[in-house]
């Protein structure tokens, strides 16, 4: 098991009620199987799977980026800024 | 100058400080908060923000700016927290020596913003 901390924005924040939750994601440590991880725990995240961003670290990755134990990582609803 | 920002975003403060003889013209685009949404009434609206990972983004912008146009100056500000109707959420401006360069960095900014900058906004019902 890897450990990283997800922060929560906007509608997920309100889903999962918290702004950050430590994760730990089985192999493959990958962007991916951390929003597995979550889903499994907060099933109303599945539908939101298709609108997200990653953001690792401040930036954004594709999902199947791999992990470091320590990452900041965001799983970011469309933005609405402006 | 880029920024999130709690306080209140002055235009008038704003342009009286980003001017310089090199200026030919400021282009600036303001964005408020308008009173409906999809056909519903909005009495204010509570903006949030990933605060590390938008100004990353903002300072990003900029240099994106600076890179493809002749430009003096670059203002990103965009505030957070509860707004009502008519306040300033956004501002954009560029001041540059020739007005095209201004209008097109001003409206790349301000685009990138909507785009991609990790902010969201709720609306909330006159009660």
């Amino acid at each position: 098991m890897h450990s990283v901390t997800a922060l929560f924005f906007g509608p997920l924040r309100e889903i999962v009620g918290a702004d950050a939750l430590p994760i730990d994601v089985p192999d493959p440590f990958t962007g991916d199987a951390a929003f597995e991880c979550l889903a499994r725990r907060f099933p109303r995240l599945s539908s939101w799977r298709g609108a997200l961003r990653l953001a690792v670290n401040r930036e954004y990755v594709p999902f199947d980026r791999t992990l470091e134990p320590g990452d900041e990582i965001s799983f970011l609803p469309p933005v609405s800024g402006g | 100058m880029v920024a999130i920002t709690t306080g209140r975003i002055d235009p008038a403060d704003v342009l009286g400080r980003i001017a310089t003889p090199g200026t030919g013209g400021i282009d600036v685009f303001i964005g408020t908060v308008r009173d409906t949404n999809e056909g519903k009434a909005v009495a204010s609206i509570e903006y949030t923000a990933y605060i590390p990972m938008a100004e990353e983004m903002l300072r990003k912008i900029e240099q994106e700016i600076r890179a493809r146009w002749q430009v003096e100056q670059v203002v990103l500000l965009h505030r957070i927290g509860l707004l009502a109707v008519g306040e300033v959420s956004v501002l954009t401006a560029v001041a540059a020596p020739h007005r095209a360069g201004a209008f097109e960095a001003c409206r790349h900014a301000i685009e990138r913003i909507k785009a991609d900058v990790p902010i969201w906004k709720k609306e909330f019902a006159p009660v």
